[in-house]
């Protein structure tokens, strides 16, 4: 290959989009990694804080799309101070500084503002996507921004993130020749919508495929735009709380019987049952549904409709739909790949009976061979079940079980789970990430060490006896990149044992578990290559600097820690101290 | 069933994660399970390690003894979901959202639609309808003389006596009601009067 030009072996790199094998072809020669640095149009950076934006448009100054993650997981569960960190700012600087030519900016977790947003609509030229998922701190005045300023944009896609609702004009400010729109996405804006502007922008967006309106959006403003948007492919429609009446409800089905190429449909934060039928018409088509936000459905209005899905390849969904209905999905959606079972009571207010528990998914197991995603809330499991589930279904790809109450053992032999969970990662083999629940013992860690070769994330809670469980895992599991624990007993022992496991994992997030001040301090010095945050909401840090020695005993409420090239971050909050 | 003693361990609960100062290692490990408040009375160990996301009481409904939702960030729902769950009222519109209202003794839940009252008294009277019972307005009117007490949760997820507020304000921050015996109120952990504005 080194006798071709280097346009060439450039055309020959532009096949190759995958970042892992961009970043393996770097490595293979100086020549290679030129060529290939000075091409790369894509990059993803899991996290913000491994790196600077001076040093990535330095090695990459083709660059067009830039994805960056900020806060770690956990923050999604409350369990990081609201002032950690993940600003974008600095990023659209540094990019706009050198006159990048940005055509795409995906975040996730990062604290996004006004600021930020109205730089970035005046900083490039060509920007055509922006698609923020998690994000906080900014307002629909800096989506008016984008608006107003991005005269290329096509995609808009705002997926659970905190946004200020200012009940502005945000939707008015899209220029009349703006007419590139395919996706746009403001399902969680939480104010009222000018629907004429909304109106007005989907008839003149013929390449719209993805429109996701908020809850303001009424039945009869949606029935118009499905009417001028019938090419949809994915659609997210908004609360509906009351019966339509008869007129309306012949016009929307007359509507949604336009849309031949709806495959995808979500949103639902309220439904009646009769709203829910004038959907029947697309349900055949429909590969992917999400209901998980329809609190107030019952279970039985969710079979009727899942009866029609026979395509379905993903489904996103609440317990409410109960054992049996899931019974129904596994004898209905042959295609199914990923399904996500989400607990609709999280206040503990019924003795819930309907929720849903082993019997429903060793029944989707059976039913469903392609299935290789799944996210469980459940009140109980057993052993025999997970047993069955490995062997019906070796091929999941990420596995996710939650039993709502902590520590809580095989409720038919009052075992611990470890069988099951063992089970799991010795039949998939395939297995990327895991999520873990239950009472768990060192054994479980044991039985991933020794067979979950291709794990990447594990997310642990309340499980474990001794270090000796994560020494298991951080021993055994080379792919390992995101370890979470929270309310484990591990402590020092693991975390020091083998310092130089953390080069190639990105992160380590440890919580409520044993490690104390002087272990994470020893760690810091014998790996200035981490950065070793500990988070403390309760102290002053500055206090907690200068004790002495003894307090080296002190537990860690809260560890993070990752690999970075560009040592301690500035931005720190008083409550985060980097050892 | 050692109701002095629940209230007792509420207000040892500590507001801090797990871990902070257990002094055994398996207590560790079981002090979730210590945290659940069973029916077996054998609380007698404190609670050290229990958590508490500020505001949320320990609701002992009969005898199910599971408390799910006493630890910081568990079970792990993201909390736009939480947020955005229509379990939670919405109070951006008056009268949008409707409360849950359980009944001490009633095996299953209501809701009504809080902003299709006019007042307390409409209140009472709805709730009288709902239940098909006729005491449960007087608890509203006449606090002291009736065998039940109305209650509801607040945006803060504290628990507070029904008609201290103005109306307005009340069903701004009302998330749920609950219809509860007097005799089970007293340990209960309502707020007192005036703790809020």
């Amino acid at each position: 290959m080194n006798y071709f030009p280097d346009e060439v072996i450039e055309h020959i790199f532009d096949f190759i989009s995958s970042h892992k094998d961009r970043n393996s072809i770097s490595l293979v020669s100086k020549s290679w990694h030129k060529i290939e640095r000075c091409s790369r149009k894509r990059v993803f950076i899991g996290n913000c804080y491994a790196i600077n934006p001076e040093r990535l448009i330095q090695r990459f100054p083709s660059l067009r799309s830039l994805t960056l993650k900020g806060k770690p997981h956990f923050a999604d569960f409350n369990l990081v101070p609201h002032e950690w960190g993940g600003f974008v700012h600095p990023w659209i600087v540094a990019l706009a500084k050198a006159r990048v030519e940005l055509e795409e900016l995906r975040l996730k977790r990062m604290v996004v503002s006004d600021e930020s947003l109205e730089l970035l609509s005046r900083s490039f030229a060509s920007f055509k996507s922006l698609v923020l998922v998690s994000c906080e701190g900014f307002t629909t005045d800096g989506l008016a921004s984008v608006a107003t300023n991005c005269r290329h944009l096509r995609e808009l896609d705002l997926q659970e993130n905190e946004i200020d609702d200012h009940r502005g004009q945000w939707l008015n400010c899209f220029p009349q020749s703006s007419t590139a729109l395919t996706s746009l996405n403001f399902s969680c804006l939480k104010g009222e919508t000018n629907l004429a502007a909304l109106e007005r922008l989907v008839a003149r967006s013929p390449n719209l495929e993805s429109l996701k309106v908020n809850r303001a959006v009424p039945l009869d403003a949606l029935t118009r735009l499905m009417s001028c948007a019938p090419q949809l492919v994915d659609l997210g429609v908004g609360s509906y709380e009351n019966e339509p009446d008869q007129e309306s409800f012949m016009k929307l089905m007359a509507a949604i019987k336009k849309c031949t190429s709806l495959r995808s449909l979500s949103g639902f934060s309220e439904v009646t049952p009769l709203c829910l039928t004038a959907f029947y018409p697309i349900c055949q088509n429909l590969t992917s549904l999400n209901l998980s936000y329809a609190a107030e459905i019952q279970g039985n209005h969710l079979i009727r409709f899942i009866q029609f899905c026979k395509r379905l390849q993903r489904l996103w969904i609440l317990d409410s739909i109960g054992d049996k209905g899931l019974e129904v999905v596994a004898s209905t959606c042959k295609e199914l790949q990923e399904l996500r079972v989400f607990p609709s009571d999280l206040h503990d207010e019924e003795d819930n009976d309907t929720a849903v528990t082993e019997i429903g998914l060793v029944a989707i197991s059976a039913g469903c061979p392609k299935l290789h995603s799944l996210l469980y809330f459940c009140k109980q499991m057993t052993n025999a079940a997970l047993i069955t589930v490995a062997k019906n279904c070796p091929n999941f790809i990420r596995f996710r079980l939650c039993i709502l109450e902590p520590n809580k053992p095989d409720h038919t032999t009052s075992q611990s789970l470890d069988e099951g969970f063992g089970a799991i990662v010795q039949a998939c083999k395939g297995l990327r990430r895991l999520s873990l629940s239950g009472l768990l013992t060192d054994k479980v860690f044991l039985y991933i060490g020794m067979y979950a070769e291709q794990l990447e994330m594990l997310s642990i809670a309340f499980a474990g006896d001794t270090d000796k469980g994560m020494l298991y895992v951080l021993n055994g599991c080379k792919k390992m990149r995101k370890l979470e624990i929270r309310d484990s007993p591990f402590g020092n022992t693991a975390l020091l044992a083998d310092v130089d496991k953390y080069r190639t994992m990105r992160s380590l997030w440890m919580s409520s578990c044993e490690v104390t001040l002087g272990g994470c301090k020893r760690l810091a010095r014998n790996a200035p290559w981490l950065n070793v945050e500990i988070i403390n909401e309760n102290e002053n840090n500055d206090l907690m600097m200068e004790r002495n020695e003894e307090d080296e005993r002190e537990k860690v409420d809260r560890l993070y820690l990752y690999r970075t090239v560009v040592g301690a971050r500035k931005d720190a909050p008083p409550c985060v101290t980097i050892l | 069933m050692e109701k002095d003693g629940l209230e007792l361990e509420i207000t040892e609960l500590r507001l801090g994660l797990p871990g902070r100062d257990v002094t055994e290692k398996m207590m560790k490990k079981r002090g979730f399970t210590e945290m659940i408040m069973t029916s077996s009375g054998s609380n007698s160990e404190q609670c050290e390690s229990g958590v508490v996301s500020s505001g949320v009481d320990v609701e002992k409904v009969n005898e199910t003894p599971a408390v799910k939702t006493q630890v910081v960030g568990w079970p792990p729902v993201c909390s736009y979901r939480r947020k955005n769950s229509c379990k939670e009222v919405s109070t951006t519109k008056v009268g949008l959202g409707y409360v849950k209202v359980s009944m001490d003794g009633v095996p299953y839940l209501r809701k009504m639609d809080l902003g299709s009252n006019q007042g307390y008294d409409d209140l009472a009277f709805a709730l009288d309808k709902l239940f098909g019972f006729h005491g449960i307005g007087v608890a509203l009117k006449d606090g002291d003389n009736c065998e039940y007490v109305t209650i509801y949760e607040d945006k803060d997820g504290d628990w507070m006596l029904a008609g201290d507020v103005p109306w307005g304000m009340f069903i701004e921050s009302c998330r749920r009601l609950r219809i509860m015996k007097r005799s089970e109120a007293t340990g209960f952990g309502l707020q007192p009067r005036g703790v809020n504005e």
